[in-house]
């Protein structure tokens, strides 16, 4: 190839990233970097101006407020990340490993799929008349007689946001496992199951070992997601379980810009862990 | 072999899991049939009537139940959500297009678009206000900031749908047109855009369904003009009315539409694909 032609080919391939290259650092890098400079501007009762100072940031590690949403963050994050684990894997397992017909398999993907075109805040909107004291499942186990009075604590509490957040998140945890389990090799389990492996054995040294990408990939959607939350704790914690959206949300509503950036930053710092602990489990580059 | 009694286990626990998946929503359903205008959000249903989607029409008479601000919002929405898929797709298919070729700062570039889906909302969108309002000061719009945010978040998903598409694409079909002369636009547009049309229309649906449901970046980048899911938003912190049920309703079945409609047009370029596939073959 010519000198001529690649110096051509480079042009080209710059022509046809500098657009979208562009508008990313333009409107994604950029807004991210303002937040970590507006978090050290002056705040004053009715205005901001970019003075440099840290009493923003002090004010938040001052506050038992804040410093508790960032510790209800990280609890619910918690929660909602081992639920859905703990339900999805099953569901994953069956899904992408043990269902033997590539059509019921897909079928039963497409299922868990369908939600997702309804609106998220419809979804989440909709576990009210679900938990509420004369919700759905208050009245379904009362008829049972299973309860005398209706359980209150299923509604507007911490208990509905991880129930809300669960079921909304839980299929981003079962998508990645199931697809990284469906590309196991039958013949390895075979192979193990003739030399006498039980299924206990085979699941623990095998299946799990294999699908661990995939649960990888799954936890970081899910605490990429329920870390950056605030529509569902607002919606069904009345205003109780309040995360760091819900406080980033607030400032900004009052106009505190400073504040809101301390939060914004402390957000994606939280996140920046997070996900870079994940990535230490796996080599997600060699597995994929 | 144990799996002999884990498989039906499963298979029950599969059918619970999906109950837990649609349970609030079968609720939402049937609880979008109550009698109005005094029937409230919750059981029992006091007599099926079809009251809360009239309401949702305008068709029923005035009541102390104010009709949900949804008209208006509902175009700027399906206007955003074209502007963003047309703006979204293009960019997509161009830096994927480009990824064809191995570069230098190929796994750079590739982690920039990808953080833009990887990035929660509420920060994008803080970003973003904090950028137009304090620093350039400029007043934020659903068609100007917003559109800016919608299209962060949807182009990397676009990106990564025509990604896997050209990673499957045989380039000599592009190499013969360019061999007999035609120049690559010509090329582009008469031989690789129809055989990458079916991804192309994935991305579309993509951009078009992410953003017409895109609530944390609106709204923090949007002005005072709502799109459909802050008006939607704006409900929950006053009194809920199943009105809202029946709006959920609708706006569920406006998707299946949506994917119905996508599902034919993927059918059509099948088929023409095809068609031509044969006629080749008896020329």
């Amino acid at each position: 190839m010519s000198a001529a032609s690649t110096n051509r080919e480079t042009k080209n391939t710059f022509r046809l990233l500098a657009p979208g290259v562009v508008w990313m650092i333009l409107f994604l890098v950029a807004p991210i970097m303002m937040i970590v400079y507006v978090s050290f501007w002056t705040q004053t009762t009715f205005s901001i101006n970019s003075t440099l100072t840290l009493d923003s940031w002090r004010n938040f590690f001052a506050s038992e407020a804040y410093v508790g949403a960032l510790w209800t963050t990280i609890r619910l994050w918690l929660i909602v990340l081992t639920l859905t684990f703990v339900i999805g894997y099953p569901a994953a397992l069956y899904v992408g490993l043990l269902v033997k017909s590539k059509t019921v398999s897909t079928v039963l993907l497409v299922l868990c799929v369908i939600p997702f075109w309804t609106s998220f805040l419809i979804r989440v909107l909709a576990w009210r008349p679900m938990l509420g004291k004369e919700g759905a499942i208050n009245i379904i186990l009362q008829k049972f007689g299973l309860i005398d009075t209706p359980i209150e604590v299923l509604l507007f509490s911490e208990l509905s946001v991880i129930i809300g957040m669960t079921q909304i998140y839980v299929v981003f945890m079962v998508g990645p496992i199931a697809f990284m389990l469906g590309r196991i090799d039958r013949n390895i389990i075979e192979a193990a199951r003739d030399l006498g492996a039980g299924f206990g054995r085979i699941f623990w040294k095998i299946i799990f070992p294999l699908s661990l990408p995939g649960v990888v990939v799954g936890a970081i959607f899910v605490s990429v997601m329920v870390l950056g939350e605030f529509a569902t704790s607002g919606a069904l914690s009345g205003r109780k379980v309040n995360l760091l959206g819900n406080i980033i949300v607030t400032q900004v509503g009052s106009l505190k810009w400073a504040m809101a950036s301390v939060v914004g930053v402390i957000l994606t710092i939280l996140l920046g862990i997070v996900v870079a602990g994940f990535l230490r489990i796996v080599d997600l580059k060699r597995e994929i | 072999m144990e799996s002999k009694v884990l498989k039906p286990i499963l298979a029950v626990y599969v059918g619970f899991f999906i109950l837990f998946l649609y349970g609030p929503f079968i609720v939402l359903g049937i609880l979008s049939f109550q009698q109005g205008p005094e029937g409230g959000p919750q059981f029992p249903i006091i007599e099926w009537s079809t009251y809360w989607y009239r309401h949702l029409f305008g068709l029923t008479p005035p009541s102390r139940i104010a009709p949900l601000p949804v008209g208006e919002a509902l175009v700027r929405s399906l206007t955003l959500a074209f502007m963003t898929m047309v703006t979204a797709t293009i960019l997509g298919v161009m830096a994927a297009q480009a990824f064809r070729k191995r570069f230098r700062g190929a796994g750079v570039v590739f982690y920039l678009i990808v953080l833009g889906m990887m990035v929660p909302g509420v920060l994008t969108g803080l970003g973003t206000s904090l950028l137009a309002n304090n620093v350039i000061g400029i007043e934020r719009h659903w068609w100007s900031t917003a559109f800016l945010a919608h299209v962060v978040y949807t182009f990397p998903f676009a990106f990564l749908v025509m990604l896997a598409i050209l990673n499957r694409f045989d380039g000599s079909v592009e190499e013969a047109s360019w061999s007999l002369g035609v120049s690559p636009i010509t090329t582009f547009r008469k031989v690789t855009f129809p055989l990458i049309f079916p991804g192309v229309l994935s991305a579309m649906l993509f951009a078009f369904t992410l953003s017409f449901d895109e609530f944390p970046r609106t709204l923090f980048a949007s002005g005072r003009d709502q799109t459909l899911p802050l008006a939607i938003y704006g409900t929950f912190s006053v009194e809920i009315h199943p009105n809202i049920f029946a709006f959920g309703v609708m706006t569920t079945l406006f998707s299946f539409a949506l994917l119905a409609v996508y599902g034919i047009l993927m059918g059509l370029s099948v088929r023409r694909a095809k068609k031509m596939a044969m006629q080749e073959d008896i020329a």
